[in-house]
């Protein structure tokens, strides 16, 4: 079941273009495939949630990204800095336990660290997702291996920052970090679960994939796949 | 996995429940803002808010103890789910009325995690606003851990001191103080027969074999410690109780607020069974039940078993706990 749900992510090193920087409007592309993905993810993230949490992980994902995708729709913003702002608000504002609040936080965090910049190369864009997962992490005290959404973060934003500090291009490096992202989130089937309601069931977590980890995961392959769609246009 | 219960659509759910209880209760509560339910009447200008947030599925909790002397706000989020940081931002804004707002948060991730991005962002914006954490449930952690306990059934009488020294005109500190004094010294823990399913999802969130009970079972049905063979009334009180005199260190000559809280379905007979022999237990150690309370004020939908709560009275307390109030599920006249 799990494997289905990667094998579905196009990666496709031989379509990349060199793309150098994303601006508001590439960036709204890299969040419309992150939208597509969540959508067509959703059953199988509550499925997952379902086995170790009470189930409504995927609902509560599918109201977020349909928030996202009726402000994209209806107010985008069009710098940077404002429409990272106002994903993180429309984040926050999804009520379904922790999920919002965090992916929030970590769009709050990017958009303040953007300042005034319009474009970002892969440097920069590495820097400021970078930023957005410090953010996060000052609200929980979840790290690698307590099967969370971290165990998908924290090395996808890692190896976004090596590849882009390699030299490669933006395309390389999203790919790269969503890659990293499903390592991460298929790890997860090893650990207990420490944090969030499905701490309470312990050892029954054990052989379990995390959802808000492959949530994470769908979010990057959006991005990848969102851009790599969008790019020749 | 069959489900048997009365519901239209389930992302209506949660709006349906907060329209049907406003409803029902005009002259206390309303909707207003983002779906907050607050008081019919404002309080007094010059007054200390109180707010609180959390998952909704619990009914009364914990929307059902808005009103004079008690709650200004709730924010309730969607079935056993925190509300987000904004919507109670906007809560704590309105409640303010020029002495500051106290937010009341029992100790579950997501209501903690909410809270406390919710407090950074208050910061930011200059708001004068306190925080208190509940958590009191002796079973998710050990004494020296008190982060790691839940926050269950002691909401009802922070709510009630804390609404009540508002009411009175304290400071905000002094509010903090009084919330702090009655959290630090209460103690809860559940027991269940049988676990409830999840309205929105159809997932069961507790499952125990037809002879077992568990003590230390969570509001969401987070597993306990303690499964063992169902036991009678007399004696499930009797180990329940055993362990929160222990935990709290209550002695002899002290006086107790006793709340036996039903889970949503255990009936009132058997929660009098259980407060009846804990009536004996506390009689026979020479500890005085100052004021009780049975009935349903937190409930996990159809889960069976109920909560047993004890907390240590000082006199602030008592008059504080006995200062009227006015909401649709806890009246003090």
């Amino acid at each position: 079941m799990n494997s289905d749900l990667f094998s579905q992510c196009n990666f496709a090193p031989e379509c990349e273009k060199m793309i150098s920087a994303v601006g508001f409007r590439e960036f709204g592309w890299m969040v419309e495939g992150a939208i597509e993905k969540i959508r067509g993810g959703h059953t199988l993230l509550s499925e997952l949630d379902a086995a170790i949490g009470d189930g409504d992980h995927g609902t509560t994902m599918l109201r977020g990204v349909n928030l996202l995708d009726k402000m994209l729709s209806n107010e985008a913003p069009n710098d940077l800095k404002s429409l990272t702002e106002k994903m993180g608000w429309t984040l926050m504002g999804v009520d379904g336990g922790s999920t919002g609040p965090l992916l929030g936080t970590f769009f709050l965090g990017i958009s303040e660290s953007i300042g005034d910049r319009q474009t970002l190369d892969a440097a920069a864009l590495a820097e400021v997702f970078a930023a957005g997962l410090a953010s996060l992490k000052r609200q929980t005290k979840a790290e690698v291996g307590d099967k969370t959404m971290i165990d998908a973060l924290v090395p996808a934003i890692q190896s976004l920052q090596e590849t882009a500090h390699a030299g490669k291009g933006i395309m390389e490096a999203l790919r790269s970090a969503a890659e990293a992202a499903q390592k991460g989130a298929l790890a997860t089937k090893g650990f207990v679960a420490r944090f969030g309601k499905a701490k309470f069931s312990g050892e029954r977590t054990r052989g379990h994939q995390d959802p808000g980890a492959t949530s994470i995961c769908l979010i990057l392959e959006g991005f990848y796949e969102g851009l790599l769609k969008r790019q020749a246009t | 996995m069959s489900m048997k219960k009365f519901i239209n659509r389930s992302e209506n759910l949660v709006q349906e429940l907060l329209e049907g209880y406003t409803l029902a209760y005009p002259d206390k509560v309303r909707l207003a803002g983002s779906n907050l339910v607050v008081r019919a009447t404002r309080k007094a200008v010059g007054k200390v808010g109180v707010v609180t947030l959390g998952g909704s599925g619990h009914e009364p909790g914990l929307s059902g103890f808005v009103g004079y002397g008690m709650l200004d706000i709730s924010v309730p989020g969607e079935i056993f789910a925190a509300p987000g940081p904004p919507r109670v931002l906007q809560a704590i804004k309105m409640a303010e009325r020029g002495a500051g707002v106290l937010l009341v948060v029992l100790n579950h991730p997501g209501d903690v995690l909410t809270a406390n991005v919710t407090m950074e962002l208050a910061k930011k914006q200059g708001l004068n606003v306190q925080e208190i954490l509940t958590h009191e449930d002796i079973s998710s952690g050990p004494r020296e851990k008190p982060e790691e306990r839940r926050g269950l059934v002691g909401f009802l009488p922070v709510y009630k001191v804390a609404g009540a020294a508002a009411e009175e005109g304290c400071s905000l500190d002094e509010v903090l103080e009084i919330a702090e004094r009655m959290e630090r010294n209460m103690r809860t823990l559940t027991v269940a027969l049988r676990g409830a399913t999840h309205p929105s999802t159809g997932q069961l969130l507790l499952s125990l074999g037809d002879d077992e009970m568990e003590i230390g079972a969570g509001q969401h049905g987070e597993a306990g410690a303690g499964r063992m063979k169902l036991k009678g009334a007399d004696e499930t009180a009797e180990i329940m109780l055993g362990q929160l005199l222990e935990d709290l260190e209550a002695e002899e000559g002290e006086e107790l607020l006793v709340i036996v809280n039903g889970s949503g379905a255990t009936t009132m007979m058997e929660l009098f069974l259980i407060f009846r022999r804990m009536s004996q237990i506390l009689t026979a150690k020479k500890i005085k039940i100052a004021r009780s309370l049975v009935g349903e004020y937190i409930t996990t939908q159809e889960q069976s078993g109920f909560q047993m709560f004890i907390a240590r009275m000082d006199r602030d307390l008592l008059r504080l706990w006995e200062a009227p109030c006015d909401t649709p599920y806890y009246v003090v006249r």
